[in-house]
């Protein structure tokens, strides 16, 4: 019988290759700027003509390849980037398959100009359909300029499924997002035709690079994530609670500085702003993973899109309560500045510096290269000197200490002076400004924290009544205290069913002097029994009645509170994880910044 | 109106009065005190609508005739008036005050304006010493509720029956009673719910020695001795039977000197939770033990000597009432009852062989004790 299985001709095979990594003129130019930062470059030119499909040039200032080695690129797995199997593990570079290059050159006019560092003459290859035509001197700043012309020349059926330019244009814009997060010190330039998309400075300020990705309105509202986990040392920038909204967001995972793609550590992330945000709202979410070398493998998939990690679970809990922290401090609370315009223009020129980088809390360097630094090497430097100002806040019977955060705040050895404006709000004097905090949502806070604890300690105990309330329920809301019998009580709340609709209430809770508990109890069970957006956005039963009991429990808007509660209330929400938003995802607390107040008064 | 006064007495009714000023009104005409000049001499008169007084000073009256002058402005002159005889006169709405080479004009309001304090006739009412009533508002009103959800228990119910003049109030976690034999002029029987402010106005302005008429008329009470009066508006409703809650047969009774279990109970408190306030007292033969556990602040331990002879009972409690309870009872020993741990305890004042021992009685309702 005659041979029918065919060893196929390199040609074939690349162009078979081509079809898992060079899918549409975006996969190009993110493999080719790839291989341009791998070649640390300080600066990546990009410039396409009708969306990539007549030509791609992509142009560093790297450090270029002699002839022999440009020769060889061209060759399948021929890389520089890893050597033996081992350093696979733990690769830092963006590439290490070696097939992005043949595989490009098998389908388009290829031309490939490079000049080492040091060497006088460049190299100029030509290739097309994968043969090379030419090698040839030229002339050449040392770099490397790749030009596609004429993609998928030989592949009509990948060019037929080719959508319009402005589609290709807009997903090249969309692949270079990510690398120039994840390089904020290279300069990056996006032309299409003589327009030019993208041109961001590589001042290594990232809130500025988001700004240029995707305007001001997104950048304001990030707060810095910084947080060494059990594994992966996570840093970045997250949404501000109060900025975030629903439906569409931005968002980018990096690990080791390769961007991927990862439903688990997005939710991990999600589940960090669990309770500051309400149900159905995106944060944006920017983060960078760092992990130790061989816990994660990024040679999963041809395009490295997904990443396979050792621990998953622990690294997902890293993200959690990285976010979960910056959520914890000072910049993540609501500010007074009219929310910004929804539906703004990108100002995809604006190239200049980022006035205010909101990265910048403890530090006054603006200067470029340093605000880099300054987000990732924050911890050392915003660690608070430990003042007077958390010795003098053990007063008010907060059973935490005051977060060292707040305790800076504060002004010195004294306490804020704090007062109570319309029965509604408490208004404090703190170091950098003002903070303007909800009464109701401020206690909301204190009680869902103080009953999860409580939760896991065992149960409140309840206040017995003198006079037991009898109180008359619908049929459902019976059945739901019947079935919540064993929590309510861990709650504090020992009720009794009494036959019919009836439930007598034996003993309370007695969170504070002004507690209703009739109505507090009614509330409470209407709410668990019919739903809200509120107990639908809990976790599980606990956290549902926990949620539900913290915001019927709280002190309403409209209570006086003299100044012992008021301080109390204050020391209390500082003594919280979360003390700057609510149970609703709304925030407790809104600051004004002297800054602010200067800018208003046009000081 | 013209009067003069000496500062004395224009001091001493504006102390008497200024109390009852709102501190914040949409009735600009309340932060305003009436003077009402006649020939006996002159009244003052202040109210935030729930509760007035009124008080009657001596003054040499020239011209009688009424007006209301700004409170707090006049008593801030007052202060600092030399002591000499002080001058009041109206033209128009404004008050000119004169004393030595003082003299001030102030703008007031038409006494048409002022609302009219209740008319109650003394002479169908009854009468009280002082001593008891004063005795019996310093013992109970600290316990009346402050929440809003029930109003006949953020009033101090008092109670004329059986020969007794009776005071009770309760938030409904702890309660405290007083009873006193009543005079032969109470021979009524009435139950009123009072608030607690015109209690407070009634302990500050009259005397132990005092003569206390009281009446009532419709929703209003007035209290009357030597030219002071106050009345007040009654919290209507039925006040919940408090007699069924209060145990009869708590049958461990623990001796206990007061101020050792008031220091033990203010030295473990401060572990307890600053939501709950929770401690838990055992009692076995003749100790008493206190133990706090506080997840994430940290525990406590104590113990003192007392009378105890009952089964062993463990009990948590709220130490803030315990405290509270504990100040008023005034005896050196006190006695607590206990049936069981879910059980109302009781706290009574205990004294010598021929010591007055007051009729007082709190209760306290224990804290579940979760573990």
């Amino acid at each position: 019988m005659a041979r029918t299985i065919q060893i196929l001709a390199d040609s074939v095979a690349n162009q078979i290759a081509a079809g898992e990594v060079v899918e549409r003129p975006a996969s190009v130019v993110k493999e080719l700027v790839e291989n341009a930062l791998d070649a640390r470059a300080t600066r990546v030119e990009v410039a396409v003509d009708q969306g990539g499909r007549r030509r791609i040039r992509v142009s560093d200032d790297g450090t270029g390849m002699g002839r022999e080695d440009a020769l060889l690129s061209l060759d399948r797995h021929a890389t520089s980037k890893i050597r033996t199997a081992e350093e696979l593990r733990g690769v830092r570079s963006f590439g290490f398959r070696g097939e992005a290059l043949p595989s490009i050159a098998s389908v388009s006019r290829f031309t490939l100009e490079t000049c080492a560092r040091g060497e006088e003459v460049g190299t100029r290859i030509r290739v097309r359909g994968g043969t090379v035509l030419a090698v040839e001197d030229c002339a050449r700043t040392p770099g490397t300029t790749v030009e596609v012309e004429s993609l998928f020349l030989n592949a009509p059926a990948r060019r037929k499924f080719l959508r319009s330019s402005a589609v290709e244009t807009r997903a090249i814009s969309e692949v270079l997002a990510p690398l120039s997060l994840a390089h904020p010190r290279v300069d990056l330039v996006l032309r299409s035709g003589e327009r030019s998309l993208l041109e961001v400075p590589g001042t290594g300020d990232l809130v500025a690079r988001v700004r240029a990705l995707w305007g001001d309105e997104g950048a304001d509202g990030l707060i810095p994530v910084e947080h060494d986990g059990e594994v992966a040392a996570v840093r970045g920038l997250v949404q501000r609670p109060d900025r975030a909204r629903p439906g569409f967001r931005r968002v980018q995972l990096l690990v080791d500085g390769r961007p991927f793609r990862d439903a688990g550590i997005l939710a991990a992330a999600d589940r960090g702003y669990r309770t500051t945000i309400p149900q159905g709202t995106r944060p944006w979410i920017i983060l960078f993973l760092e992990v130790p070398g061989g816990t994660a493998d990024v040679n999963v998939h041809p395009t490295k899109a997904e990443v396979r990690f050792r621990v998953r679970g622990t690294v997902e809990a890293d993200v959690e309560e990285a976010v979960r922290r910056a959520l914890e401090r000072e910049e993540s609370a609501a500010t007074l500045g009219s929310a910004p315009a929804t539906g703004a223009m990108q100002a995809r020129e604006s190239a200049g510096p980022a006035r205010r980088p909101s990265a910048g809390k403890g530090t006054e360097s603006e200067g470029a290269g340093e605000a880099q630094i300054v987000l990732f090497g924050t911890v050392g430097a915003t660690e608070p000197a430990p003042g007077p100002a958390e010795e003098e806040k053990g007063r008010g019977g907060a059973s935490h200490e005051i977060d060292p955060g707040v305790a800076d705040l504060l002004d010195g050895a004294r306490g804020p002076r704090l007062w109570q404006v319309h029965r509604a709000w408490i208004l404090a004097e703190v170091r950098s400004g003002l903070l303007l905090i909800d009464q109701h949502a401020a206690h909301e806070r204190i009680l869902f924290e103080r009953i999860m604890e409580r939760f896991d300690a065992g149960g409140e105990g309840g206040q017995r009544l003198l006079f037991p309330l009898t109180l008359r329920l619908t049929v459902p809301e019976v059945e739901m205290v019947q079935s919540l019998a064993g929590l309510l009580h861990r709650a504090g709340f020992e009720a009794e069913p009494f036959g019919g609709d009836t439930v007598i209430l034996h003993s309370v809770p007695n969170p504070h002097p002004y507690f209703d508990a009739e109505r507090a109890f009614r509330e409470m069970i209407d709410e668990l029994t019919h739903g809200s957006d509120l107990v639908r956005s809990a976790r599980n039963q606990h956290e549902r009645l926990a949620m539900s009991f913290a915001c019927k429990a709280a002190i309403k808007a409209g209570q006086a509170l003299d100044d012992q509660e008021i301080q109390e209330l204050f020391d209390q929400l500082f003594a919280t994880r979360l003390p700057w938003h609510d149970v609703h995802g709304r925030p407790t607390t809104v600051r004004l910044s002297l800054g602010e107040l200067e800018r208003k008064f046009g000081r | 109106m013209n009067f003069t006064i000496t500062r004395q007495n224009l001091q001493k009714g504006l102390a008497a009065v200024s109390a009852t000023i709102p501190g914040k009104t949409t009735l600009p005409v309340l932060s305003n005190i009436l003077f009402e000049a006649d020939a006996d001499g002159i009244r003052m008169s202040a109210t935030d609508l729930d509760v007035g007084v009124r008080i009657r000073v001596p003054a040499d009256v020239k011209e009688a005739g009424s007006l209301t002058a700004p409170g707090k402005k006049i008593q801030e002159i007052a202060r600092e008036l030399p002591d000499q005889p002080v001058q009041l006169n109206s033209r128009g709405d404004q008050v000119e005050i004169r004393c030595g080479k003082s003299h001030f004009k102030l703008n007031g309001l038409p006494a048409d304006d002022f609302p009219e304090l209740p008319q109650v006739g003394f002479e169908g009412g009854w009468t009280a010493e002082g001593r008891d009533l004063l005795s019996l508002i310093r013992h109970t009103s600290f316990a009346v509720s402050t929440e809003e959800s029930r109003p006949v228990l953020n009033g101090v119910l008092w109670e004329l029956r059986d020969g007794e003049m009776r005071m009770v109030a309760t938030n409904g976690h702890r309660l405290a009673r007083m009873r006193i034999p009543a005079g032969p002029s109470m021979q009524t029987t009435t139950q009123l719910i009072v608030p607690p402010d015109a209690l407070q106005q009634v302990q500050r302005l009259f005397a132990e020695d005092a003569e206390v008429s009281v009446a009532r008329d419709g929703n209003q009470l007035g209290f009357s001795s030597g030219g002071t009066e106050v009345y007040t508006r009654l919290i209507e409703g039925t006040y919940p039977n408090y007699e069924q809650v209060i145990p009869k047969d708590n049958d461990k009774h623990a001796f206990v000197n007061r101020k050792a279990l008031e220091s033990a109970v203010k030295r473990v408190a401060a572990v307890a939770s600053d939501q709950t306030h929770r401690i838990r007292m055992e009692f076995s033969q003749d100790r008493m033990v206190f133990n706090v556990l506080t997840p994430d602040l940290g525990e406590a331990h104590d113990e003192i000597e007392v009378g105890y002879d009952g089964d062993p009972i463990s009990i948590g409690f709220n130490a803030n009432y315990l405290l509270e309870v504990l100040r008023y009872v005034g005896t050196d020993e006190v006695k607590m009852s206990f049936k069981a741990p879910e059980r109302a305890a009781t706290v009574e004042p205990m004294g010598g062989e021929d010591d007055q021992v007051p009729d007082y009685l709190c209760l306290v309702m224990p804290l579940r004790l979760a573990d």
